[in-house]
């Protein structure tokens, strides 16, 4: 399952470089992250839950960088397992940083997941969902950080059920319409 | 193999009510199981818990009040929607969506309010419940509320239920005068997933053919079943003619947000949208009475017209 896609920070590529490999950073910014540990200088430690709908899932898994061009070009392999046993995984991580004018830069990420176990029988349309999302609040959460605002690290499960409905019981009727209005 | 878990069967909605508000977030409704039982068996699913409502008869009917509004229990069958001579007659567009989902046997188990509840982006009754502007009644043991269809989905498989509400009944208003609805999914297989599907209701004005209101469904082409407002736009206060409808299906082409999966790229269901949009909305329009439509050769009636591929 092929998962690529970008997004536009601003500040200098050096600066990107640098913050985007430091596991404090990877820990603030990964949707769900528990766990991210630098074991030796090359290889992280990870622990991520994340959920959809229903369905709540933890990973376990190491990545270790195979090939680091500074600032610009990197390349991981990463392997791992759902922590209860629904499937196991192993991926190519590909990230290029591009220059923009004004101080911007466009990082570029393009991962090839292979997933095996009952987790693969979720259909890709679920996980590449899935994918999307995290890889939105990755960026966003990375683009706050790194203007300098205090990311407290995601979950990775939505607000549940109960507390919707908690601030949904709160609410005078008109005020529901507006509480749900997409965008 | 499925996890163990308890098994519980009240009669009754109270008894549901007070067992799910005793189990909480361990707790999980079936109510048919055409989806959880899937999840459970792959054991995405473990919920300790489960609370079988089917045998619940007061939540299964079909109802037309004398205003003309349909009240749909939440546990009547897609099969008794899609075979209700009344649906069929005022409520067109729900028994012709019903007939394409999955094959007869989940149709004959699975809920109305089952499929609602498990919110999966592709499924078809939540954009035609969008289109035709239905509301949820949604109870708990703390009270009741209702909701519209269009926020109940937040997003995929998720949706504004709290772990000890229940959805009881699906409330569709009478459509007003010189309305028409059509609802069509573009699948590769007769009854599967949709790529995109669009669902679509006209009002046209009593004096003249303008296009007094309008609503605009898509499915599976976002995390849940969208409104096309920009859409709806351009067609409101006009007299929709081809290219009106062509630049509908554009915008609305514009305003959803597929992923690409193994079934089709970003860019082929957004096409879809363009396509579908255009196909229903004529369909619609015929539907709510407007007299004449240039080079339209589309009968209102015979299952030919309903399914997309056709």
């Amino acid at each position: 399952m092929l998962i690529e896609g970008k997004f536009t920070l601003k500040a200098p590529i050096q600066q990107t470089w640098d913050f985007l490999l430091k596991p404090e950073t990877l820990a603030a910014c990964v949707p769900g992250a528990e766990k991210v540990e630098l074991v030796d200088d090359r290889t992280f430690d990870c622990l991520v839950a994340a959920s959809v709908g229903a369905i709540k899932v933890k990973f376990q898994f190491s990545v270790i960088l195979t090939e680091i061009d500074p600032p610009s070009h990197l390349k991981a392999e990463g392997s791992g397992e759902e922590v209860n046993k629904r499937g196991t995984f192993t991926m190519q991580l590909t990230v290029d940083l591009k220059e923009l004018p004004e101080e911007n830069v466009e990082v570029y990420y393009r991962t090839d997941v292979n997933i095996v176990g009952n987790l693969a029988t979720f259909g890709d349309r679920i996980m590449k969902a899935k994918a999307r999302q995290v890889g939105v609040e990755f960026a966003d959460a990375l683009s706050r950080k790194l203007s300098g605002e205090e990311v407290v690290p995601s979950t990775g499960l939505k607000m549940g059920a109960g507390e919707v409905a908690a601030s949904i019981a709160a609410l005078p009727a008109e005020k529901l319409k507006n509480v749900f209005k997409r965008k | 193999m499925i996890k163990d878990f308890e098994y519980s069967a009240p009669g009754t909605l109270d008894e549901a009510l007070s067992l799910i508000s005793q189990y909480g977030e361990d707790g999980k409704i079936i109510a048919g199981g055409q989806s959880l039982l899937l999840l459970m068996r792959r054991k995405l699913v473990a919920p300790r818990y489960l609370v079988d409502i089917k045998g619940i008869s007061s939540l299964d009917y079909i109802n037309i009040s004398e205003n003309g509004d349909l009240n749909i229990g939440a546990l009547t069958t897609h099969r008794a929607i899609e075979t209700s001579r009344e649906i069929q007659q005022k409520f067109r567009i729900l028994s012709e969506m019903e007939e394409n989902i999955a094959a007869v046997e989940n149709r004959n188990w699975g809920s109305i309010g089952g499929n609602l509840c498990h919110a999966d982006p592709v499924g078809d009754p939540s954009p035609v419940l969008v289109a035709l502007n239905a509301r949820l009644e949604i109870v708990s043991v703390r009270g009741e509320r209702t909701v519209a269809v269009e926020d109940f989905a937040r997003d995929r498989f998720y949706v504004n239920l709290a772990h000890d509400e229940i959805l009881t009944e699906i409330q569709v208003p009478c459509p007003a005068p010189r309305t028409g609805s059509k609802y069509t999914k573009f699948s590769i297989l007769e009854g599967s997933f949709a790529l995109a599907s669009v669902a679509m209701s006209v009002t046209l004005n009593a004096k003249s053919d303008i296009c007094d209101d309008v609503r605009i469904a898509l499915g599976a082409v976002n995390s849940t079943a969208m409104r096309a407002r920009e859409a709806e736009e351009v067609l409101i206060g006009k007299e929709i003619t081809d290219e009106l409808l062509e630049k509908a299906g554009e915008v609305a082409s514009g305003e959803a947000d597929p992923i690409g999966d193994m079934r089709a790229s970003a860019a082929y269901r957004k096409e879809l949208v363009k396509v579908l949009v255009k196909r229903v909305g004529k369909e619609a329009l015929l539907r709510a009475g407007k007299d004449s439509w240039e080079g339209s050769s589309a009968k209102s009636d015979g299952k030919v017209a309903l399914l997309g591929r056709r």
